[in-house]
């Protein structure tokens, strides 16, 4: 949208244009009555190069094109606006109207051309097109020059007229219209100052606003850094947590057991030779303490399983942890079993559920897998883990602390593991299961 | 708000075309009417009392041809005043459509733009044939090249001859291809003094100049395209030194009408268009009466012939008018014409431009029915060969002052016996000098 100063410096420049128009044409048609009445008409043609078409006719051409040149200006300026399609076409229809106006006044006013160049200022953004314009309108305000047609061409000569007159007439005569020919190219710099301002003050606004964004850009790029280091450090802290909660368990199970374990059996060393009975006694007691010992160090174990496990059952564990990840990632993974009842011993449930949890991270986080399949089966005395993922596998594998992890896990138990990088990759486990009679 | 919008739009451009449409069928729904400019009285500055009898004919004739075209004139301008009424209508944008075009006026008229021109017309009228036209006469309406006027009436120049003094004299009437010595030698015989008052009273010629003698010596004085004169010419200067020599014979004394009136004058250059005047009735009682006298050809010179310069009246159309169609067929009916044509032998003074009618035994019918049996009415076919043969004012913007300076200095190197070569060198500078500015 243009600014009200826009629109009032245009409307000043429409209102000395259509007073420069009209003061060529009224004058010639005035003058030329002078003439006939003074009975010099014959004397005046010998004197010119060209003669108007018709005097009078010209005030009401050139009045009704510029009831059109105004037209367009109303549609532009005020129905139309942003309707670039219109503001083309009526940019088009102004530049030809004011040929043809320059044209009737036979190049002695080609002022007009500037109202065009205003608006092709206004109106055109930044691209060819409007150079293109440009150039046109100045070329036809260079060419349309009375001096220069009229070396071509016969043109009559608004000087011509004014030389009816007596010198005096004439001066002031000359000076008015060279007046309203200065005063309307004054206000077509004055415009254009005014808009090349406008444009600069928009120049620096954007060159502002793109500085404070950058400068956002670069503080969350350091912000995001930080919260990277602060979650490392967060993975630290937990971890230290867990090893310190690891050492007080250990120190005050089985520290405490193993304390009253050895002070028991000094006791029953010093003993033993003198009175056997007591020994015994002391023995027995010993034996006890050690397998309140045992199951203190089970219940701190047991303390330190995985939440799920702990509260559900393994195949539940499983599918609720499958869910978790398959929800957090874009990642299908298909869980399949064919043991029956997937009930194990503690470490072993354990030891099954983190070889998993690992794989599935390592397959989610390395390998880029789309696809995950998850296979547990039964044999003798053992069964086959496998976890197979179509990410981009690895043929170079190195160890990482959580296969080294795995690897660990399984050899506790007395079980072997294989990694496989060639197809996606492949963990195969093996673990041999103590079918004990309490597991049914 | 889109919807004012595109109503205020719509009504706008539905004024718009309702303006245009109003004024189409406007314009299209009257009757033509095509304005003619012409001037009352003779163009050859005779009396005249017919000057809209051939008009009002092919008004009437053109207006019964053409169903919805009226054809109007204004009436009462005399020829003094045409010009500038003409000027004036040209600056009002009243042009009429079809016009007379004065001499004086025709090349400026030319040069500015007003008269049509005329070469696409005449070429695509397949009708129309312009060699039946005088050359001379057609020769008269163009414009470096361009035919911007068609001729009307055309009347030559003929050397008047007092056939009553040569006779007295013993000198008989000198044939039509007679010389500037045949000239010199009867000049030179009948240059006295009658009355024994010591002055000469009697002379050879009146009123003829440097210019006559110079086209009839083949001299070419203008350069059309170059915009120059050129006096230094032999043939002009053989003229100047002929005229000169004639002057001389009259020993300082000055001849005049009031001389040539009383028939103490032997040759005077005159218009077709007198002779016709003075020849018939009633002009005839009023001037020339005490002596018979006849037309002949002008002398030729050592490298020229017997010819004179032909007048035409123009007829053009403006070149803004909007019934180009009609007004060509006006333009037409009025100079090419043959039954016209023949009105101009009958209701005016000059002769047709047309080489059929000029030469046809009706106009000289026409001729011999106002002149008394005993004079010999001009031989047609002398006429046609004058007119045909004659020389046309050059095409040259300021032709008419160029031709009063040469005359000034010219009358000056005769009156005061100056050096005709070097003389005429110097007024040749001073007559370029002007041209150019």
């Amino acid at each position: 949208m243009q600014g009200k100063k826009f629109i009032q410096f245009k409307i000043l420049m429409i209102a000395i244009n259509l007073i420069a128009v009209l003061f060529v044409t009224i004058f010639i048609y005035i003058t030329t009555q002078k003439i006939c009445n003074n009975f010099i008409a014959r004397e005046f043609i010998n004197r010119v190069d060209a003669l108007p078409w018709k005097p009078d006719r010209n005030i009401i051409i050139s009045i009704c094109l510029f009831g059109i040149l105004i037209f367009s200006f109303i549609i532009r300026e005020f129905i139309y606006p942003n309707n670039s399609k219109v503001v083309y076409l009526s940019l088009l229809i102004d530049f030809v109207i004011s040929i043809i106006i320059v044209c009737i006044l036979n190049f002695n006013y080609n002022g007009i051309l500037f109202l065009v160049i205003a608006n092709i200022i206004t109106y055109t953004k930044g691209n060819k097109g409007r150079y293109l314009l440009m150039a046109i309108s100045i070329m036809s305000i260079l060419i349309a020059d009375y001096e220069m047609i009229s070396i071509n061409f016969r043109l009559y000569s608004i000087n011509d007229y004014i030389s009816f007159y007596d010198s005096m007439t004439q001066q002031y005569l000359l000076g008015f219209f060279n007046t309203v020919i200065s005063i309307n190219i004054l206000i077509f710099i004055i415009y254009c100052i005014y808009v090349i301002q406008n444009q600069r003050g928009t120049i620096d606004e954007v060159n502002h606003l793109y500085e404070q964004l950058r400068k956002a850009n670069e503080d969350l790029q350091k912000a995001n850094e930080q919260l990277k280091e602060y979650s490392k450090i967060t993975e630290k802290m937990g971890e230290t947590r867990e090893r310190n909660r690891l050492a007080r368990e250990i120190h005050d199970t089985l520290g405490h057991t193993l304390t009253g374990i050895s002070a028991g059996i000094d006791a029953c060393l010093t003993m033993v030779d003198k009175s056997p009975e007591d020994t015994k006694k002391q023995l027995e007691v010993i034996s006890r303490v050690t397998r309140e010992g045992i199951n203190e160090i089970r219940r701190s174990v047991n303390k330190l399983r995985p939440d799920a496990l702990e509260r559900l059952s393994l195949e539940s564990a499983i599918h609720k942890m499958i869910i978790e990840i398959e929800s957090m990632t874009h990642t299908h993974i298909y869980f399949e079993s064919d043991v029956k009842n997937l009930k194990f011993a503690s470490d072993e449930e354990d030891a099954i559920y983190r070889v998993i949890q690992e794989s599935l991270t390592n397959a989610i986080r390395h390998g880029k897998a789309s696809q995950i399949w998850v296979h547990i089966k039964g044999g003798q005395g053992e069964i086959i883990l496998t976890v197979k993922d179509d990410g981009i596998g690895c043929k170079d594998m190195k160890m990482g602390f959580g296969t080294r992890h795995i690897i660990e896990r399984i050899k506790m138990l007395n079980g072997t593991v294989e990694f496989d990088g060639t197809d996606g990759f492949t963990v195969t486990a093996k673990i041999p299961i103590r079918w004990g009679e309490e597991y049914d | 708000m889109m919807k004012t919008k595109y109503i205020i739009v719509t009504i706008a451009l539905l004024v718009l075309v309702a303006v245009c449409a109003g004024a189409y069928i406007n314009t299209n729904s009257r009757t033509i009417v095509l304005e003619f400019g012409m001037f009352a009285g003779s163009n050859w500055d005779v009396a005249n009392a017919n000057s809209y009898v051939i008009i009002d004919k092919a008004i009437e004739r053109f207006e019964k041809e053409h169903k919805n075209v009226k054809i109007h004139y204004y009436s009462g301008i005399l020829k003094d005043d045409y010009s500038e009424w003409f000027s004036k209508q040209v600056l009002l944008g009243k042009t009429p459509d079809v016009f007379m075009i004065l001499s004086n006026d025709f090349n400026q008229f030319a040069e500015l733009g007003i008269l049509k021109n005329l070469d696409e017309l005449v070429n695509n009228d397949k009708s129309f044939d312009k060699d039946k036209y005088f050359q001379t006469a057609l020769l008269s309406g163009e414009y470096h090249g361009t035919q911007y006027a068609l001729p009307y009436e055309t009347v030559p120049t003929l050397m008047f001859v007092n056939k009553t003094l040569l006779e007295k004299e013993g000198i008989n009437v000198p044939r039509s291809d007679w010389t500037w010595d045949d000239l010199y030698d009867i000049c030179e015989k009948v240059t006295k003094d009658i009355n024994g008052d010591g002055i000469i009273d009697q002379f050879g010629i009146y009123n003829y100049d440097w210019l006559d003698a110079a086209r009839t010596n083949g001299a070419v004085l203008f350069d059309e395209n170059e915009m120059k004169i050129d006096l230094s010419n032999e043939k002009v200067i053989e003229a100047v030194k002929f005229i000169k020599s004639l002057y001389a014979l009259n020993r300082e004394q000055n001849v005049t009408q009031e001389d040539f009136d009383s028939g103490n004058v032997v040759f005077m250059p005159l218009s077709f268009a007198d002779y016709r005047t003075y020849k018939t009735y009633p002009y005839k009682i009023k001037k020339y009466l005490n002596f018979q006298w006849d037309c002949i050809t002008f002398p030729a010179g050592k490298d020229g012939g017997n010819i004179s310069e032909v007048n035409t009246l123009l007829m053009g159309i403006s070149s803004k008018t909007a019934h180009e169609e009609l007004a060509w067929e006006f333009l037409k009916l009025l100079t090419y014409d043959e039954e016209i044509q023949m009105d101009i032998f009958r209701y005016s003074q000059g002769a047709s431009v047309l080489k059929n009618v000029t030469s046809s035994m009706e106009a000289e019918l026409i001729l011999q029915e106002d002149i008394e049996e005993s004079e010999k009415v001009i031989d047609n076919l002398l006429l046609s060969r004058v007119i045909e043969e004659g020389t046309v004012a050059p095409k040259i913007l300021k032709y008419n002052e160029a031709i009063t300076i040469a005359n000034g200095g010219i009358q000056e190197i005769i009156r005061y016996d100056k050096n005709v070569d070097s003389s005429l060198k110097i007024l040749e500078r001073k007559i370029n000098q002007f041209l150019k500015q």
